[in-house]
């Protein structure tokens, strides 16, 4: 894409060079620090026992050299890690892996975070005077975050009544049907979960969903295969995968080229890192750590590991923004390790996904096997032999084990692995 | 695609509320107000156990809802804990008291019998530690029993019908201004979108009695608490 082009299309952050970018992030993280050094005394205590200097931050590398807090940690420290302006509303994190998190926010907390959306949402051809549905504002930070960005595109917004559990489907396909939103943001789980639904109760859900030009499924990464189906059974214009971090309210957005998603690079900072905190560099995995852009309201977030499996993509998106790619695999709960490498359930399904037969079957990863991969995959054994070889081939296991689940069905949430002494009681996961 | 000047549409039981851009900040007052009368002090925590989509919760803060310029948090200079009513989240909220000092505890009555569940496994006793307990009823409340006399908010999501105990006359207030009682039916004066609603009233209406609301249309209603007759 020419300069000029560029000029056009994209706004000044998706056009940054990467020393434009390395400048801008470091002035925001020495703000950062510097409020956290003198407001939170968590952080601050934190870092002298860590024999981190007092002085100005001097450069990214500095930065990484900070330690890394997760959930537990945090969770300990209580209200002493939030510090002094503490923000209005407290958001929970989902308790997926032990314990929730209290998080507090302000509209002036969310501000970096809602500048990403009204250009994730433009991507998706969201334009003034449409209709979104929308998630329940208080069910997640960047929920609340969506509200404000598609306002302020001059957009309205239906929500549904309810949560994101099963009973709460006939209430979503009924608004969804009443209302003809144009985008729906939801999370990936309950969208597989209304396609079963609609298929159980014999719905035409391309009706259902006619006009819906794009949807953003939020919460596990999508397989291309499990897109498109998702984008053909709705009968939609587009599916977008986003993953996101609402202790630090940064969205990852898919652009139309479906790469991999973007890093709104200007809501917060995003690393990889390894077991010694260490970046690892782009291709490689690593863990997901997370800093957030904004001080003075709400919880200070600084290198917050959420434990995600995560990778920064290589090479150059073909849309032309110079905005980094990440991807997030899964989480601790959606992972096992086998022969010393952690696999993640994407990782088996995207091996699932590329059988045509197979796409669109719910799996789970059995924990157990310190030697061996075991997957428990919805229905009859369908091209069996392929499918191990393409697992031994990926994923470089010493030994592949498949479990035809034949009638059982499981239920879609973010929990993908399950303990061994389960697959004798399936039926506990019928849908 | 919503109706002519309708920037927010929330589904909600037996209805539909829309609203237009400047529709939100009147709700939150009212809001507000049922949680002064209620007893909620300003700077106080108040922890909502609803849906995000009621209006208990999306009126929380002007952070969760655009077109709202001054939720309930900012009218009363305190903070709002989102902690929705799904089986899952009411699990969690034992964990999260234990983060945060809880002055008022919002429920929804539905989940009030997870929540007490949850709270006593949990040996948090948010329930009965807690400062101020608020029921919010809607005419479907199971007979839970949880330790203590809470109080009722009436939250009626269709009619958006909110109107608290008070503790003083200990009849609900219909606020002056905001809804009209006609027989047994209330009618929302400021929401278009809302339905009227028929209550069981038991007794006589009473107004200009109460010196929490002297215009306000206070009633009692029959079997209030878990036995509360809504009836359409």
């Amino acid at each position: 894409m020419t300069a000029e082009l560029a000029e056009n299309r994209f706004d000044e952050v998706e056009r940054w060079s990467a020393a434009e970018l390395a400048a801008w992030q470091l002035e925001r993280l020495r703000d950062v620090v510097d409020y956290a050094r003198a407001e939170v005394p968590f952080y601050r205590d934190l870092w002298r026992r860590a024999g981190i200097s007092g002085a100005r931050l001097g450069s990214i590398a500095d930065f990484e050299s900070f330690p890394v807090v997760n959930k537990d940690i945090l969770v300990r420290a209580g209200e002493d890690w939030t510090g002094s302006a503490r923000g209005c509303v407290g958001f929970s994190t989902r308790g997926t892996s032990g314990e929730p998190l209290l998080l507090w926010s302000s509209l002036e907390d969310q501000q970096y975070g809602i500048r990403g959306l009204l250009r994730a949402f433009s991507w998706m051809g969201f334009r003034p005077g449409m209709t979104a549905l929308l998630l329940s504002p208080a069910w997640h930070k960047l929920a609340a975050a969506e509200a404000h960005a598609i306002a302020r595109l001059g957009g309205s917004i239906a929500y549904f009544w309810g949560s994101m559990g099963n009973d709460s489907i006939a209430s979503f396909l009924r608004t969804v049907a009443a209302i003809r939103p144009e985008l729906v943001s939801t999370t990936s789980p309950f969208l597989l979960s209304c396609v079963r639904y609609g298929e159980d109760h014999r719905i035409r859900l391309r009706d259902t969903f006619r006009g819906v030009r794009s949807i953003v499924a939020v919460g596990q990464p999508l397989t291309p295969g499990l897109r498109d189906f998702l984008r053909q059974r709705l009968g939609v214009g587009d599916v977008f995968e986003k993953a996101g971090c609402q202790e630090a309210g940064i969205g990852l957005d898919d652009c139309p080229s479906h790469t991999g998603p973007h890093i709104q690079e200007d809501t917060a900072y995003l690393e990889v890192v390894d077991a010694t905190g260490r970046s690892v560099p782009p291709g490689e995995r690593g863990t997901f750590v997370v800093t957030k852009f904004t001080v003075g309201s709400g919880s200070v977030v600084v290198r917050y590991s959420t434990g995600d499996v995560a990778g920064f993509l290589p090479g150059e998106c073909p849309c032309g923004r110079v905005l980094r790619r990440l991807k997030m695999y899964g989480r601790p709960e959606s992972s096992v390790v086998v022969g010393g490498r952690t696999i993640t359930a994407y990782d088996v399904r995207l091996a699932v996904d590329e059988d045509a037969d197979l796409v669109g079957r719910n799996l789970v990863l059995v924990r157990g096997g310190e030697n061996r991969l075991t997957a428990a995959i919805e229905g009859a054994a369908i091209n069996a032999p392929a499918l191990e070889a393409r697992l031994y081939e990926r994923l470089q296991v010493p030994e592949v084990e498949l479990v035809w689940l034949g009638d059982v069905r499981l239920a879609w949430t973010f929990r993908q692995v399950i303990e061994r002494s389960e697959l004798g009681v399936p039926q506990q996961r019928r849908a | 695609m919503l109706p002519e000047g309708a920037r927010l549409s929330f589904d909600v039981p037996n209805g539909r509320l829309l609203f237009g851009e400047n529709d939100l900040d009147i709700w939150a007052e009212h809001l507000a107000w049922c949680y002064r009368v209620l007893g909620v002090l300003d700077g106080a925590t108040i922890a909502v156990q609803d849906y995000g989509t009621s209006p208990l919760a999306f009126l929380g803060s002007s952070s969760l809802m655009p077109h709202l310029q001054s939720g309930v948090a900012e009218r009363l200079h305190g903070r709002i804990v989102c902690l929705d009513a799904s089986p899952e989240r009411v699990a969690l909220t034992p964990a999260l008291a234990d983060q945060v000092q809880i002055d008022a505890l919002v429920v929804r009555a539905e989940v009030l019998g997870l929540l007490r569940e949850v709270d006593e496994r949990g040996g948090a006793h948010l329930l009965s530690r807690c400062p101020a307990l608020i029921v919010a009823i809607d005419g479907d409340a199971p007979r839970v029993e949880c330790g203590r006399t809470p109080r009722y908010l009436l939250n009626i999501e269709s009619a958006l019908l909110l109107a608290p105990e008070c503790p003083r006359c200990h009849h609900f207030h219909l606020r002056h201004g905001v809804y009209r009682r006609a027989g047994d039916r209330v009618v929302n004066l400021l929401a278009p979108s809302a339905k009227s609603v028929r209550l069981a009233i038991a007794g006589r209406p009473r107004v200009g009695e109460c010196p929490l609301g002297p215009e306000d249309c206070c009633v009692r209603l029959a079997g209030v608490g878990p036995d509360l007759k809504v009836l359409e």
